[in-house]
């Protein structure tokens, strides 16, 4: 009886003998994110670590200061679990269910800043801005600067640990967990910035989720552009 | 999938031999040629064989290797700005086995005919789950929908390709 299955191109067959080492399967996305968790915390609580809890944590209550947090960081997970799914050919999630989940992330951001400011207010920030022996626009650089560095780091970690992503829209991908990485930051930074003014929240804390969100959809897209080139440069 | 992640060369003869036809179709169906079908065959089964790590023996095997197929179509169509020449030059018909539903409806060219009068998302849908056999689960995880969406595509398809065959039918008659 002959054999009439395909068979492989002696090119393709040709790269794939020359790569052989055995691989170790990829965990599922929940197992993935829950391993890049505790490292994500760590990361994010390093600013606490440095200069300790805000000044009105007292006038917050613990509920807005570490459940708010807590809750923004749950949401950060989330991001990168949907990034996680949004990277596996086969296991995407639906649109609709990606872009309310970033959604979501925005609007808890906007709600936990307009609660921090409405009882925080002006008055009790400045006296503890003057409190402090550097001027508020030092802060909003030492805050935009740190937290945009602190987030891009979690951001190379993400896209180590999605190294292998087989994004159909690898842009969206690194965008969601470049948002994970900004907001788990932005978790352990609003404990630790005493600066609930508006202008510094959206001026430097805003611009560095939105900085980690851009540099999560850059390298996603350089990544994905790089999966494109693979075929050419093996002469297949 | 497990033994090839493993290093065996055979395995990936298997995988290769057991989805290369299928999968061919499905791109010359997305790509909208047969030429080009072969050569992104070989890109899929490339991007298979370099992401093979990606793969969690959880998940099925085929819907992983049908949706990195699509995945790289779609990537090919960005990069190249291919779709629109591959759409410019398109001259026949896409070529696909006449699914058992569909049979009954009319000969063969009225069912290209009519499919080609669908919409992309439709005629991907229905081709997904009837020609290959995909489960709805299945489709929406490799499309990015829910699975009502997908049973949405593939039944309105369905009735859309009924109206098409119809209204040729009677044209004919």
């Amino acid at each position: 009886m002959i054999d009439r299955s395909p068979k492989p191109p002696e090119a393709l067959m040709r790269v794939i003998a020359q790569d052989l080492r055995p691989v170790k399967p990829s965990p599922r996305p929940l197992r993935l994110v829950l391993r890049a968790a505790p490292l994500a915390l760590l990361v994010s609580s390093l600013v606490l670590l440095a200069t300790g809890v805000r000044g009105d944590s007292g006038i917050l209550g613990p509920l807005l200061t570490w459940g708010a947090s807590a809750a923004q960081f749950t949401l950060a997970i989330v991001l990168v679990w949907v990034a996680a799914h949004e990277s596996m050919p086969a296991g995407r999630l639906p649109k609709e269910t990606v872009y309310s989940t970033a959604a979501a992330a925005l609007l808890m951001v906007v709600a936990i800043t307009l609660s921090t400011f409405s009882l925080s207010p002006a008055g009790s920030t400045l006296r503890i801005a003057g409190a402090l022996p550097v001027p508020p626009w030092i802060a909003d650089l030492a805050c935009g600067i740190g937290s945009t560095v602190a987030g891009g780091m979690l951001v190379l970690l993400f896209t180590w640990i999605f190294r292998n992503s087989l994004a159909t829209r690898p842009t969206i991908a690194g965008a969601l967990y470049g948002a994970g990485a900004g907001l788990a930051i932005n978790a352990g930074w609003r404990i630790a910035c005493p600066f609930p003014t508006l202008r510094h929240t959206l001026g430097a804390h805003g611009t560095a989720i939105v900085a980690t969100v851009l540099l999560g959809a850059l390298i996603g897209r350089l990544l994905g552009s790089g999966r494109t080139k693979s075929r050419t440069a093996n002469n297949i | 999938m497990i033994r090839y992640q493993g290093g065996s060369l055979e395995a990936f003869q298997e995988i290769y031999a057991e989805l290369a036809g299928a999968v061919r179709r499905y791109l010359a169906h997305l790509a909208g040629g047969a030429q080009i079908a072969d050569d992104l065959l070989q890109e899929t089964f490339l991007q298979m064989h370099r992401s093979r790590a990606a793969y969690n023996p959880a998940y099925a095997v085929r819907p992983w290797v049908f949706g990195l197929a699509r995945n790289v179509v779609l990537m090919n169509r960005r990069a190249a700005r291919r779709w629109a020449q591959v759409h410019e030059s398109r001259e026949e018909l896409p070529d696909f086995a006449v699914f058992p539903e569909a049979d009954r409806l009319g000969s063969r060219d009225e069912i290209r005919r009519g499919m080609a009068s669908l919409s992309a998302d439709q005629t991907e849908a229905l081709l997904l789950h009837h020609e290959w056999g995909f489960s709805f689960d299945e489709i929406a995880g490799m499309l990015g929908i829910s699975a009502a969406a997908a049973r949405a595509r593939a039944s309105r398809g369905m009735a859309d390709l009924r109206v098409a065959l119809n209204s040729l039918q009677r044209a004919r008659a």
